[in-house]
């Protein structure tokens, strides 16, 4: 056990963090938000520094890092699907942006309108499709990420990508959005308790009220232990219990997050003028995959206490339902 | 950053588990349905710490000259977990080894070093804290039980109040007030004193929570050599904030609430009730919520290995770790149904186990405080 990092580590997460520095952050999303553009400059430069490629050397735990500083920069990039997804089911490196979608989905998949391909995620297969330009219309959405509408004709172009990766794309799925949801959670926090700090009301800061201060707490408990349990999920890598429990409890976190740091940021929380939008939105926007939080929670169960849900097919249906993301399937 | 056990640590949670396998009795639950107080336990952790220090596990993360094996904090954190899990065979003894060894180490004299190390370490000694008062609960340095110094001695009197253990204990670790005219963190020490010391009165406050679980510890001119004195006269909040530090991760309550989980989960598929969708998002949150204080405490031990200085991580690890050991108590009350109202049976020894968590050791809107500060820096109010 080492919560700190290595040199190897520690030269990546620096890198990273100079080249979003430059390349990406809050006002870079808000001018490429206005018209739900893509940033196709970061993921060049992304590329560039070699953090585009499967061919990177960059094993699981380095990539979730780089996922949870992508998010914490607000950008606009699809490299999540790139750096967990594509490697854990693509033998070869594949045209970006990608975008994920599980089969029977319906309504708006982010990134789909920039995507150039889509990895299918079909019980226990992964489909790709290469998209053609402009195949996936744009969806406008106030949820922070580029969103395109899939249709059922490119759904059924998807080429099988192999037996059993289906649990593999849906795994480096699942860590991908936790490590997304801790880098926003982790900037949404950061940004409120940075405004709490200087706002003043009743003559004294507003962080130092103790009402508020223990909702900010609470708020940092909840964003640490997402983010370790995430790291370790990505060091861990094999069986999905690790990245169940940490995605199971990073979005769980995640709505308390948004509710909080809207709360206690008031009014101009909900402007475009103020930066928390840009994280706080896209909560809510990852809280829709694989299922939500129910989806997650289940697949905590299935992987900890597994032959017990064997054949349970009556329960899953119900926690599905018509939920919207609860396409998962069995 | 690596999150993997080395192999000698993963045999060794192999090794606590065929000891614990091998020493617990078979009536072991029974036993310790009133937790590391119970008559039961208090008697059978001395034969247990006995069984352990002769193995060198009882405080292998000591350093050698005092008993110890200077073992990686990691190996001693697994013999905690594995203990609690299973409802802390150690009994007291827990705490002396996390950290009433560690604060004599630290701040002992020779004498009081070898009077006491030896004794910690060969499990055959009980300890409790008398800290708390009636009117010093979250504000510690609010007590006044007083110990006035008359020659070489200390005259103590004054009240102590949920002293958990005191009735086996042999030692009391107190904290007193030296100078009678000082307020607050100033004028107070930490004595050393002998429970069977004249004057001390122990009457158990009967509780909800388990047999002999509370207790008022009375001291009436109780005298006491002034060599029982831990660390310089009057300082002794830097002796107890230093240890405390350590005592906060102490209990391993996520690992003992994942044991839980897991036997209700197997319950719950016997009674056919993953069928339901609302119970199988419980066990999942539930589980979830286990690991996540389990990583967060890791993290607090990660910085103990290092030697690191102890941080607000503490906090975070602290406060998560009643949210589960609450959770899951509350859960197995769901699960098991009415069947649970029965004393004694698991989900109600269980429930009551954690139903203090967010109280012991610091309430967690102290701990809560003390993350906005520390942590988030926030301003005082
Ligand atoms: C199972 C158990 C075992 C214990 N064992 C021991 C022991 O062995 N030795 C010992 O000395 N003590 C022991 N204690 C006592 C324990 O340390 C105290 O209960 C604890 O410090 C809280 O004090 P209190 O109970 O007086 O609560 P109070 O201080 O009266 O607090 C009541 C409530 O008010 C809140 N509160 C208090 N101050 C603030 C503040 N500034 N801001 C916001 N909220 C606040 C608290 O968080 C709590 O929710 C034990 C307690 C329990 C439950």
């Amino acid at each position: 056990m080492d919560f700190d990092l290595n040199d190897e580590q520690r030269a990546v997460v620096e890198a990273i963090e100079a080249l979003l520095e430059r390349h990406a952050g809050a006002a870079r999303a808000i001018e490429l938000g206005r018209d739900g553009g893509y940033d196709t400059a970061l993921d060049a430069a992304l590329e560039a520094a070699g953090y585009g490629e499967i061919a990177t050397d960059l094993g699981l735990l380095e990539a979730v890092l780089l996922v949870e500083a992508l998010a914490r920069h607000g950008a606009v990039s699809g490299s999540a699907a790139r750096l967990l997804a594509v490697p854990a089911v693509c033998d070869a490196g594949v045209p970006g942006p990608v975008a994920l979608m599980r089969a029977g989905h319906s309504g708006p998949v982010r990134y789909a309108s920039h995507a150039n391909t889509l990895l299918i995620l079909d019980g226990d297969q992964a489909r790709r499709v290469t998209l053609r330009p402009g195949e996936c219309p744009a969806v406008p959405s106030n949820f922070g990420f580029p969103m395109g509408r899939v249709s059922a004709e490119c759904v059924g172009r998807g080429e099988p990508l192999g037996q059993g990766r289906g649990a593999r794309l849906e795994d480096a799925w699942r860590l991908g959005l936790a490590a997304e949801t801790v880098g926003c959670m982790d900037a949404a926090l950061a940004e409120t308790v940075a405004y709490l700090k200087q706002r003043r009301q009743f003559g004294q800061t507003i962080a130092s009220f103790q009402a508020v201060q223990h909702r900010l707490a609470e708020c940092a408990i909840q964003v640490e232990a997402s983010r370790w349990l995430t790291r370790e999920a990505g060091f861990v890598a094999s069986g999905s219990e690790a990245v169940a429990s940490a995605a199971a409890f990073a979005l769980d976190a995640a709505g308390h997050v948004f509710a909080e740091t809207h709360q206690l940021s008031g009014a101009i929380g909900f402007t475009r003028e103020h930066d928390l939008h840009v994280w706080s939105m896209r909560l809510h926007a990852l809280r829709q995959e694989l299922g939500g939080v129910g989806g997650h929670r289940r697949a905590v169960v299935e992987a900890r206490w597994g032959e017990a849900l064997e054949g349970e097919a009556r329960g899953g249906e119900a926690l599905e339902g018509e939920a919207p993301g609860g396409d998962r399937p069995r | 950053m690596e999150f993997d056990w080395t192999e000698d640590e993963a045999q060794h949670r192999a090794e606590i588990r065929d000891f614990l396998a091998e020493e617990l009795p078979g009536d072991w639950e029974e036993m310790a349905q009133h937790g590391p107080g119970g008559d039961a336990q208090a008697a059978f952790s001395k034969v247990f710490c006995g069984r352990m220090a002769a193995r060198g596990w009882l405080t292998q993360h000591w350093p050698i000259e005092y008993g110890g094996r200077d073992a990686s904090p990691w190996r001693h954190a697994m013999v905690g977990e594995e203990m609690w899990a299973i409802g802390e065979p150690r009994g007291a003894q827990y705490m002396n080894v996390n950290w009433i060894g560690p604060a004599l180490m630290r701040y002992g004299s020779e004498a009081q070093k070898a009077e006491h190390l030896p004794r910690i370490s060969a499990g055959d000694v009980l300890w409790c804290q008398g800290f708390s008062e009636p009117e010093a609960g979250s504000d510690l340095a609010a007590l006044r039980t007083e110990a006035l110094r008359v020659g070489d001695e200390y005259v103590i009197n004054g009240s102590k109040i949920w002293t958990s253990y005191c009735n086996h204990a042999d030692f009391i670790l107190l904290l007193v007030r030296t100078d009678p005219d000082s307020r607050r963190h100033r004028g107070i020490s930490v004595l050393l004193v002998p429970m069977d010391t004249p004057g001390i009165e122990i009457r158990e406050i009967p509780s909800v929570v388990g047999e002999r679980y509370f207790h008022e510890v009375f001291f009436t001119d109780v005298h006491v050599p002034v060599t029982t004195r831990l660390g310089p006269e009057n300082e002794g909040w830097e002796v107890v904030g230093h240890a405390l530090q350590f005592e906060r991760v102490g209990a391993a309550r996520y690992a003992r609430a994942a044991v839980t989980l897991d036997r209700l989960a197997e319950l719950a598929r016997e009674r056919g009730l993953l069928d339901d969708p609302i119970v199988v998002d419980r066990l999942g949150e539930a589980r979830a919520l286990c690991e996540a204080a389990r990583v967060l405490t890791y993290k607090v031990i990660d910085l103990r290995a290092k030697g690191s200085p102890p941080t607000a991580d503490t906090q975070l690890a602290r406060v998560l770790g009643t949210r589960a050991d609450n959770a899951i108590g509350v859960l197995a009350l769901e699960i098991i149904g009415p069947e649970a109202l029965e004393s004694g049976s698991f989900a109600d020894a269980n429930f009551r186990l954690a139903m203090t968590a967010g109280v012991a050791v610091g309430a967690s809107e102290v701990q809560l405080n003390l993350i906005a500060s520390r942590f988030l820096g926030l301003p005082r109010e």
